[in-house]
């Protein structure tokens, strides 16, 4: 039916809104690319099988995609009267549930994502009906709140191939209108009034563009839609076309009319085989219902569009190449001046706009600039369409106002890191754009903001990154990307990536150089600066940003061959080794277990960890964090594995044998010596490894044993003393001397240390309570965890009273709390954020609460309260809620007016530690502004270069494996120095075992520790965990995926 | 229809121009010296080696003068620490790119490669060579193609489609991979189209093009007269 006037336009409206509001209930099947890639096709025919079977009166139909792609297939479903219901992650066997309630007139709520009661198309509203109270609606959700629809106003809602529904949300009315008004230039002033600006990444105000071709004089001018989309990570456009191809259409039309050209062209990527297919028969609709072709509306207007599919060149995305291409040239660009508004297609005035800028159109007509400029920023008026992916929990495509900070994007729309991680980085505008670190989350996404750090908008994709992403890597990535997509026309581009290129390979291979990091930089620069098109002048962009943002990234490749993420293969094992501070051969001692080899499997652990026994108890086990097993069940139980590898060799008659096979190992005498300060874990595994290079160890300590935060920090029931000792026997063996009782800076100065030894390695801890400034802190019954913690364990008299309030939230928050239960204490814990915030290891706050602590969260003390007499008798707090989020990737607690009040007779502060300043001052070490002894990140060496520190004293208060890390490190460092060579490596022995990874991954489910019963547990300091059987660490061992073997086979 | 009359700064010194002349040419035409390779007079510029990059005040980018017109009042820079240190880093890319052994090359002593690199005070490069595998195409009578020296410049490209109008050459790939080809990928020899006049070989700028029958430094080139040639015809003024 053509549409002539407005009585047959309403009429195809009526027509189209008989379809979208039926008189009876209508299931909508979101079958884009995306649900289709995730099963809608099925479902789309699940339904209408059982729809046929049933011979229910219900309307299927095909709509595009609304947007989250984490939840998809989406299905819509409609009852007359009542909201729209979106239903997620629906799955052929779904259907006949979803059919039967719909039967009943009910909604299968179990898998709603949202309802909505009434959409505004912006060029007409449709009213659903109301009702659902336990369903929320959609923008009541953290997905979609925040977002505005303005480009997707339809997408996901009607039926992409149905011109009739297009028309009955009040499409092809904003092209009506300009026909009607014949006042183009007006038009065009709204459109430059809007401040629209292109969406394609450059952002070019739309409106200028349109005005120089309409002033344009030679004939025929050209229309072009750019929907060449390649960026890896976006599809923005490749969305909005299978959606809701009519919008660009009438955009299309509008633009035609507007500027004089009576000829459009889409070039349309031919990877998009479905948005091609969508627009081919929107164009054939358009022009059979007379919005397209000859005498539009009626109206004398002529206009054809054609589509135009590209052979998948990255660079004809790049206007002067996309120009090229069309005209059957190979895809290269040329030199502007002259832009395509003076010479374009065929040497004619021609206008290129992305798909995007094209959808905002019909809205600005509708409903005018002052409306457009509501949304988004002063400069960037409206929306952008984004791709939300990578490292986030909610991906999907989303629609934000221009100018929202980028922390909404990741943390409130995405949901945050998946499995808690921690964002390191957001990557914006593709191959052309930047790296943007988690501390600048706070920048608002708009065109001169982004330009501003290094990146650009781009079309869109936003690519979120953890800490699991290498960004040296993630530079290399893009580099080999627009390498291969170079058109070889300018030599900066050719020549200079494929330079780059080598580089980066050289770097993520290991084989890097400082020198290359500053050439790296230099061809950045150049490339940037010198490239004839936009492809090579943004190509080095990932590049510079992650140079700027993440040097010590790149530093870390090159210096000590070192990938954190674990993703550069070269430099890492597994993830496991690669993120253990001892970089313990994990897959290693698994392996050798399972093959039955326990005195090897032994000797495999202790060689990598000289404490695995306290280890396996206590270790924050960053290596199960990190599992690649967490992807498919949950992660091995890493450190109960090698505790109770080490405890059955303790318990059994062959440690000594096993003794002797470590002292064997042992290299000849150097007669060098070196002095330690600190008898903690950093300490402790800096002497065991000296020792086993043939060095002289002496440990200064102030206690009168072995251990330090092991002994004195850690309570009995988490790590039995015997089982240090057992420990400890086993370095002493090697030869290491204990000087106790004797604090170095007070007994014996560092000088005189220096003196005696080749070297000295710092290794005191943090054994200083952060000040805090706290009324009523003065009172007696106040108290630093740490030192009650230590006062226990010496076994020194404290009297708690009964009740006792432990303010802070880490591991000694807990370890104050479940001691102070054993003591017979009622126990509050009182954090300032969410439980899920807590830095604690988690098994430990599961087990005081299950010990029958309290938990007080968003709370943070505000007075403590005295009784006449000075004593605690009580402690108020002010309750927080939660703000924006900080750089931690956490909500701020912001204190509120309500305070609470808790009466107790003891307050233990656990609100952190610090270095005790006294030493390193005497000595005149430099330190940091946080207050830790400075030393270099690769060297260890603090200011005095003989003088080594590691551990808590560098790092701020951490953990046991944290400094053991430091201390293994700081005896490699050492030997090197004193020995100037690379000796560690001649300390490791060949290890033969089964190189094959699993067939398929065990069935078993993740091992847990047997414990003690809490009621009866908390009534005694006895060990809690009984550890691992022998079974269960069998199945450990074989749940192990092997991520450590290679594909070679090496 | 007489041209406008503009005028110009460059380096300083102010120039008169036709409005539509590009800044290489003015400058030229005004004894400047800015330095170029894959120009050539009178075909179309194609802004490809980047070399005759100037700085235009005001301007943020870098813009190649030989296809950026001049406009009235405007300024530029031929030549800066920073150009002349892109230019040295655009020879170096060059030099590398490919197998550029002077010693044993027809064109030496004859190359503008060569003595672009002496002018701009390339004495050594910083990059590692790449040393690709590339053929020699020997199969047409009298001339040779020699990849390994070619530098993409597609002045033979031009010369070939616009002054002779055979258009027997064109690249084919892209990026790193890019090569010159003769018709779909044929041998040279087996051309067509190729009408054997040999105006490619003289529009080279090293040895990659070249008349069979010479030895070591033996080749050498006029462009001058293609460029006279294709005035003349009014290929391009």
């Amino acid at each position: 039916m053509r549409i002539q006037d407005l009585s047959s336009y309403n009429a195809v409206r009526q027509a189209g809104l008989d379809k979208l509001l039926p008189q009876k209930p209508r299931i909508a099947v979101g079958m884009g690319t995306c649900g289709t890639g995730n099963g809608a096709e099925g479902v789309f025919h699940a339904f209408a099988d059982e729809i046929g079977q049933r011979g229910l009166d219900v309307q299927l139909a095909r709509v595009g995609c609304f947007g989250f792609c984490a939840q998809e297939p989406l299905v819509n479903v409609w009852l007359p009267g009542r909201p729209l219901v979106v239903l997620r992650r629906v799955q052929p066997n779904d259907v006949p549930r979803i059919l039967d309630d719909l039967y009943l007139g009910r909604i299968t709520e179990s898998l709603a994502l949202c309802k909505i009661e009434e959409w505004d198309h912006l060029t007409g509203q449709i009213h659903y009906g109301r009702g659902y109270p336990d369903i929320p609606l959609w923008n009541e959700i953290p997905f979609f709140r925040g977002q505005k629809k303005i480009v997707l106003r339809n997408c996901g809602l009607i039926a992409a191939d149905d011109i009739e529904e297009y028309i009955a949300v009040g499409g092809y009315q904003s092209l009506y209108k300009v026909l009607i008004d014949g006042t183009p230039d007006a038009a065009i002033e709204q459109i430059k009034a809007a401040k629209l600006r292109g969406r394609g990444g450059a952002g070019y105000p739309t409106g200028l563009k349109w005005e120089a071709l309409r002033k344009a004089k030679e004939e025929p001018k050209y229309l072009i839609c750019n929907a060449d989309e390649g960026d890896p990570g976006a599809y923005m456009n490749r969305n909005e076309i299978e959606s809701d191809p009519h919008s660009l259409l009438e955009g299309m039309i509008i633009g035609g009319y507007l500027t004089g050209a009576h000829e459009g062209i889409i070039y349309v990527r031919a990877e998009y085989p479905l948005a091609v297919h969508r627009l081919s028969r929107a164009i054939e609709q358009a022009k059979q219902y007379g919005v397209l072709g000859e005498n539009i509306l009626g109206r004398g207007f002529n206009f054809n569009i054609s589509l135009v599919e590209g052979a998948g060149a990255f660079v004809c995305g790049e206007e002067t190449a996309l120009i090229a291409s069309l005209e059957g040239h190979a895809g290269r660009p040329r030199p502007r001046p002259p832009f395509p508004a003076q010479k374009g297609l065929y040497g004619k005035p021609t206008n290129i706009n992305n798909v995007e800028t094209w959808y905002n159109i019909a809205p600005i007509i509708a409903k005018g600039a002052a409306w457009f400029n509501e949304t988004g920023s002063s400069k960037s008026p409206g929306t952008k369409v984004f791709s939300l992916v990578g490292k986030v929990n909610n991906t999907g495509l989303i629609e934000m106002p221009l100018g929202t900070p980028l922390k909404t994007f990741v943390y409130d729309v995405g949901g945050g890191g998946i499995n808690g991680r921690q964002i390191k980085a957001v990557q914006t505008g593709g191959p052309s754009g930047g790296c943007i670190p988690q501390d600048m989350f706070d920048t608002p996404v708009d065109y001169e903001t982004l330009a501003k750090l290094g990146s650009i908008m781009g079309s869109g994709g936003m690519v979120v990154m953890d800490e699991d992403n290498c960004m040296v890597d993630v530079a290399r990535y893009f580099i080999e990307f627009t390498h291969s997509e170079s058109c070889g026309k300018c030599v900066p581009c050719r020549v200079g990536l494929d330079k780059a290129l080598k580089i980066l390979n050289a770097f993520t291979d290991g084989k890097g150089t400082e020198a290359d990091l500053d050439s790296l930089d230099e061809l950045g620069r150049m490339i940037r600066d010198m490239s004839l098109c936009g492809l090579g002048q943004t190509a080095p962009n990932p590049v510079l940003t992650t140079m700027r943002h993440f040097r010590h990234e790149f530093e870390d490749h090159i210096r000590a061959n070192r990938c954190r993420a674990g993703v550069c293969e070269n430099l890492a094992l597994s993830p496991c080794e690669n993120s253990c501070p001892l970089h313990m051969n994990i897959p290693r001692f698994l392996q050798l277990y399972k093959e039955d080899r326990l005195e090897e499997a032994f000797e495999s652990v202790v060689m990598d960890n000289p404490l695995p026994a306290s280890t396996g108890r206590v270790c924050q086990h960053p290596c199960e964090d990190r599992c690649r097993r967490t992807n498919l069940d949950s992660a091995i139980n890493i450190r109960d594995v090698h505790r109770y590898i080490a405890d059955s060799i303790y318990a059994s008659d062959r440690y000594p044998a096993m003794i002797e096979r470590i002292l064997a190992r042992k290299l000849a005498p150097t007669g060098k010596k070196v002095g330690i300060v600190g008898a903690g874990p950093a300490g402790l595994a800096c002497a065991f490894y000296l020792s086993l290079l043939g060095h002289e160890a002496t440990i200064y300590d102030s206690n009168a044993a072995a251990g330090g935060m092991l002994r004195y920090a850690l309570p009995e029931y988490r790590l039995p003393e015997h089982v240090l000792d057992k420990e400890i026997e086993l370095i002493e063996r090697l030869g290491v001397k204990f000087v106790f009782n004797t604090t170095v800076g007070r007994d014996l100065s560092l000088d005189e240390l220096e003196a005696q030894y080749d070297a000295v390695f710092l290794a005191m801890g943090t054994w200083k309570e952060a000040s805090a400034r706290l009324p009523g802190i003065e009172l007696r019954g106040v108290m630093p965890a740490l030192g009650f913690l230590e006062a226990v364990s010496k076994g020194e008299k404290v009297n708690l009273g009964k009740r006792v309030a432990v303010i802070g939230g880490g591991n000694s928050a807990i370890d104050s709390a479940r001691t102070a239960l054993r003591m017979g204490a009622e126990v509050t814990v009182i954090y300032r954020r969410e439980r899920k915030d807590m830095p604690a290891i988690k098994e430990e706050v599961e087990a005081a609460e299950a010990e029958g602590a309290n938990f007080v969260y968003l709370a943070a003390p505000h007075r403590i309260v005295g009784t006449t007499d000075g004593r605690v008798k009580a402690i108020e707090v002010v309750k927080t809620r939660l703000g924006e989020f900080d750089t931690s990737g956490r909500r701020k607690p912001v204190p509120t007016e309500e305070i609470q009040v808790f009466k107790c007779d003891t307050v233990i502060l656990a609100i952190g530690e610090r270095v005790d300043d006294a030493l390193p001052r005497a000595s005149g070490l430099k330190l940091t502004d946080s207050g830790t002894i400075a030393a270099d990140r690769y060297t260890l060496q603090t200011s005095r270069p003989k003088v080594y520190a590691g551990g808590d004293v560098i790092s701020g208060a951490a953990n046991v494996v944290n400094a053991m890390g430091y201390g293994k490190k700081a005896a490699r460092l050492i030997d090197q120095h004193l020995m100037e060579d690379k000796r560690i490596a001649k300390l490791s022995r060949k290890w033969e075992y089964d190189q094959t990874p699993p067939a398929s991954p065990s069935k078993e489910p993740r091992q847990l520790p047997g414990q003690l019963d809490p009621l009866e547990r908390v009534k005694s300091f006895a060990e809690v965990t009984t550890g691992l059987t022998a079974l269960q660490v069998l199945h450990e061992a074989e749940r192990c995926l092997r991520c450590d073997v290679k594909a070679n086979g090496d | 229809m007489p041209l406008h009359k503009v005028s110009i700064r460059i380096d300083g010194e102010y120039v008169e121009a036709r409005e539509g002349q590009t800044i290489l040419e003015v400058a030229r035409a005004a004894g400047k010296y800015i330095p170029t390779l894959c120009y050539l007079a009178g075909v179309s510029p194609s802004g490809a080696c980047r070399l005759c990059v100037v700085e235009v005040s005001g301007v943020g980018r870098l813009l190649p003068s030989c296809t950026t017109a001049v406009q009235d009042g405007m300024s530029v820079t031929t030549n800066s620490e920073k150009l002349a240190r892109y230019r040295r880093m655009v020879l170096e890319f060059l030099l590398t790119e490919r197998n550029h052994y002077c010693s044993v090359c027809v064109s030496n002593g004859h190359c503008e490669l060569q003595s672009m690199a002496a002018k701009l005070g390339v004495t050594h490069v910083r990059y590692p060579y790449t040393y690709p595998a590339l053929p020699v195409d020997v199969s047409h009578p009298r001339f040779v193609l020699d990849h390994n020296r070619c530098i993409l410049c597609t002045r033979c490209v031009r010369v070939c489609d616009e002054v002779e109008g055979a258009h027997v050459w064109d690249i084919a790939s892209r990026g790193i991979r890019s090569m010159l080809v003769s018709e779909l990928n044929k041998p040279w020899g087996e051309s067509k189209s190729c009408t054997s006049c040999g105006k490619c070989v003289q529009a080279c700028p090293t040895g990659a093009l070249a008349e069979k029958g010479w030895a070591v430094e033996e080749m050498t080139k006029s462009h001058e007269n293609i460029s006279r040639l294709a005035v003349k015809r009014g290929v391009r003024v």
